[in-house]
């Protein structure tokens, strides 16, 4: 269902956009020309209610004010964005013309053929070399089956490139007289000398079992050196799900919430963690850039002001931090009018120019160009988090690449959890969801294989 | 003199005339089961933007056999089913005997009553789970103000499916209780009056004589709650996703997760048509001890 307030909700927005623009001085930036994308038929976007969206859709609003195009946006909570697309892309007409996918979601809708080449709507599109790569989800490779874009064909662009970042109380850490955290062990460090349980607690990330603690942990494990499979790129399947290495990340991630984070940290969702530091109950969260907004929203945080960020924080010690990148991809179905795939093609061009992106991030979406956040805004306080994010981002990896992503991550998302809340043992935890996982590139026909088992 | 085709017509009308409604309820109830049946010995593969089925039952089986949190999901639905539909029928069966009782304020208890099934699914689960926040929720402050607590609701393995039960419990008494109230003010009074009036106490006419007489109103309530029970989704599903661990996972919801989330539409389609035939054989086992039951009506 359409939401019939919609139209209405942009424009008022909109018209504050345009009227907020043209009362304050314009930086240099914003004043350049947007993309003339000329008349285009009206398009709808399924698109998810994360906490970026509120940016998003003042950035339609601009387009849709500036270019006279119609654009209606389905808002639609994370829990039924797949069902939707699925569903849509299965009709005989779509009734939508960008689909939002997560990019775990991606490679189900590649193999099937559910989705049009952007270059087979139009030939000129290339993303601007100022776009993040964003693990390059947005690329598929049909013959290797992978998402890359050495021989691979453009399937979407990227609205949010979502990655974790830890915000911390900076006046807690200046009265205390503590740095930001550069490592977990700094993380831990600190959390011991802030944190004031139940009234305060020192560090807080997802624990409850699903996506939330399979990405939550991706941070530690590829911090650790290591991922779920040796090589998906080069066809190795191998499960390294149960290697040692993984087995610190999970000891070390263990710690830190037994340590720091509230008694129901198996439960911890991404509203709970994100609550926690609005409300001033936590003294550091790991959470996605994304819901940067709420800490420093003062109708929304007790804490606005006073919340820093730092790069996500090497695993060990001297090594690279582990960057999961969890973006979005705008898709154009197949089943969808030709004059509206242009039209959809259109917009994702108009909406990655460098003014597009300024005014997104100014409207407190994520931009997705570097120059963006290298410009003049990331001096800003309300942007403060912008290097951090950049520095971050740059070292960012895909998670799941692969087409049994879904299958993978319940299993993980369900192992780590029992190690979380002391059901398994870590080891136990992780030769399961080893064997677990390994079963699954078996029957897919993947070549695959298991290290040997941990000592339990 | 009618004619032959005339006569055929005549004797054959009430099958015609049934016709219509027999196909609306073939296609709207017999296709969709026989196409689930269908799924269920297939796997299915897209190529192109197209579904394509291949039959292969054993491969189904094999997830049947291997899924690791199947078992925890039957047994978690059993306790769920059981605990909760029995606390229903208590609390449910008290209050309709003790509401009929009163002699003012009937109508006001039982629009009170009705509201928690009013409340929709998702704001019920929503509303619950603010209430059981471990650091932010109304009980656990409340528990605070008399020095208790505070209690882990939804992320302790043990409290987790109790809790679920606890708000199951809030959100399906009223139903319960408007089925049981009804057959209680339905009651013949003349019988009551007789059975104290042969010196029977408030509590023996209530055993012996109003529960009896209540069996079949009974009876009903636990065939109908038990059937929804079974397949109790929201509340789990927006309390606990399942967890921690598979300590609240329930067949309804690991469902939703193998269609939904996993798109392993084959397996999705045989785990439903085992919950079916869970629900059809607690169907046959419930009818044959009413019936047997029934033999007690006076």
């Amino acid at each position: 269902m359409l939401d019939p307030m919609a139209a209405l909700r942009r424009a008022v927005a909109g018209a504050t956009l345009v009227g907020l623009a043209a009362a304050a001085p314009a930086p240099a930036a914003a004043q350049g020309k947007f993309l003339d994308v000329g008349k285009q038929a009206p398009i709808t976007i399924l698109i998810n209610a994360s906490p970026w969206y509120a940016g998003f859709e003042k950035a339609v609003d601009l387009y849709v004010k500036q270019t006279g195009n119609e654009v209606n946006l389905d808002v639609t909570p994370y829990g039924g964005m797949l069902e939707k697309a699925r569903n849509a892309v299965r009709g005989s007409t779509s009734p939508y013309d960008i689909l939002n996918l997560d990019s775990g979601w991606t490679i189900e809708f590649y193999e099937a053929g559910f989705l049009k080449p952007l270059g087979e709507i139009d030939a000129s599109i290339k993303l601007p070399e100022e776009v993040l790569e964003c693990g390059n989800t947005f690329w598929w490779n049909a013959d290797k089956r992978y998402r890359t874009p050495a021989g691979g064909k453009l399937m979407g662009v990227p609205p949010n490139c979502n990655i974790h970042i830890v915000a911390y109380r900076a006046d807690l850490f200046k009265q205390a007289g503590i740095e930001a955290p550069k490592t977990y062990d700094d993380v831990l460090a600190a959390c011991k000398k802030v944190q004031n349980p139940p009234g305060l607690y020192g560090f807080v990330t997802r624990g409850e079992r699903g996506n939330g603690i399979r990405y939550d942990f991706s941070t530690f494990m590829l911090g650790h050196g290591v991922d779920v499979v040796a090589d998906a790129s080069g066809g190795d399947y191998t499960v390294t799900m149960n290697s040692p290495k993984v087995l610190a990340a999970l000891n070390q991630f263990i710690t830190l919430m037994k340590t720091c984070a509230p008694t129901n940290a198996g439960s911890l969702g991404q509203a709970d963690v994100i609550q926690l530091m609005s409300s001033g109950k936590a003294a550091m969260v790991q959470t996605v850039i994304a819901a940067w907004g709420n800490y420093e929203d003062k109708t929304k945080s007790a804490v606005a002001g006073k919340v820093a960020a730092a790069p996500v924080p090497q695993a060990v010690p001297g090594q690279k931090a582990g960057v999961a990148i969890g973006n979005w991809n705008f898709t154009v179905p197949k089943n969808t009018p030709a004059d509206r795939q242009k039209a959809a093609v259109a917009f994702m061009k108009w909406f990655l120019t460098g003014e597009a992106q300024r005014a997104y991030a100014e409207a407190g979406g994520i931009p997705v160009r570097v120059d963006t956040l290298k410009s003049d805004l990331a001096q800003k306080p309300q942007f403060s988090w912008m290097p951090a994010y950049l520095a971050s981002i740059e070292i960012g990896q895909p998670t799941l690449g692969f087409a049994e992503s879904a299958e993978v991550e319940q299993v993980m998302g369900l192992r780590l959890n029992q190690a979380l809340i002391g059901e398994l043992a870590p080891a136990k935890a992780l030769n399961l969801a080893a064997d677990e996982i390994a079963a699954i590139f078996t029957r897919t026909g993947r070549k695959t294989g298991k290290l040997p088992p941990l000592p339990e | 003199m009618r004619s032959r085709a005339g006569e055929f017509l005549d004797r054959t009308f009430p099958t015609w005339s049934l016709a219509p409604a027999a196909i609306i309820f073939i296609v709207l109830s017999v296709y969709p089961i026989l196409n689930l049946l269908h799924m269920s010995v297939s796997t299915f593969r897209t190529v192109d933007g197209v579904d394509r089925a291949t039959f292969d039952p054993l491969a189904n089986l094999r997830f049947f056999a291997t899924d690791p949190v199947l078992k925890a999901a039957i047994v978690n639905t059993l306790i769920f089913v059981a605990v909760s539909v029995a606390i229903e029928l208590l609390i449910g069966l008290a209050l309709a005997i003790q509401v009929a009782r009163l002699r003012r304020g009937k109508g006001l208890i039982r629009t009170l009553m009705i509201l928690p099934i009013l409340v929709p699914p998702v704001a019920i689960g929503s509303m619950w789970k603010l209430i059981l926040n471990y650091d932010f929720g109304v009980l656990n402050q409340g528990l605070a103000l008399v020095g208790l607590g505070p209690v882990n609701w939804l992320g302790d393995q043990t409290l987790a499916l109790v809790s679920v039960i606890i708000v199951d419990v809030w959100h399906w008494v009223p139903f319960i209780f408007l089925i049981l109230f009804a057959a209680v003010e339905g009651l013949p009074v003349d019988v009551m009056e007789a059975a104290k009036i042969d010196g029977a106490t408030d509590r023996q006419v209530t055993w012996h004589v109003m529960l009896p007489l209540l069996k079949p109103a009974i009876s009903v309530a636990f065939i109908f709650r038990a059937i929804l029970a079974f397949k109790a989704f929201d509340e789990v599903f927006l309390l606990t996703g399942g967890g921690p661990g598979t300590s609240s996972e329930l067949i309804s919801l690991h469902l939703y997760k193998i269609f939904f989330v996993q798109n392993n539409v084959g397996y999705g389609a045989m785990l439903s048509i085992t919950m079916i035939l869970m629900v059809v054989a607690f169907l046959l086992v419930a009818r044959q001890a009413t019936a047997s039951g029934a033999g007690d009506r006076p």
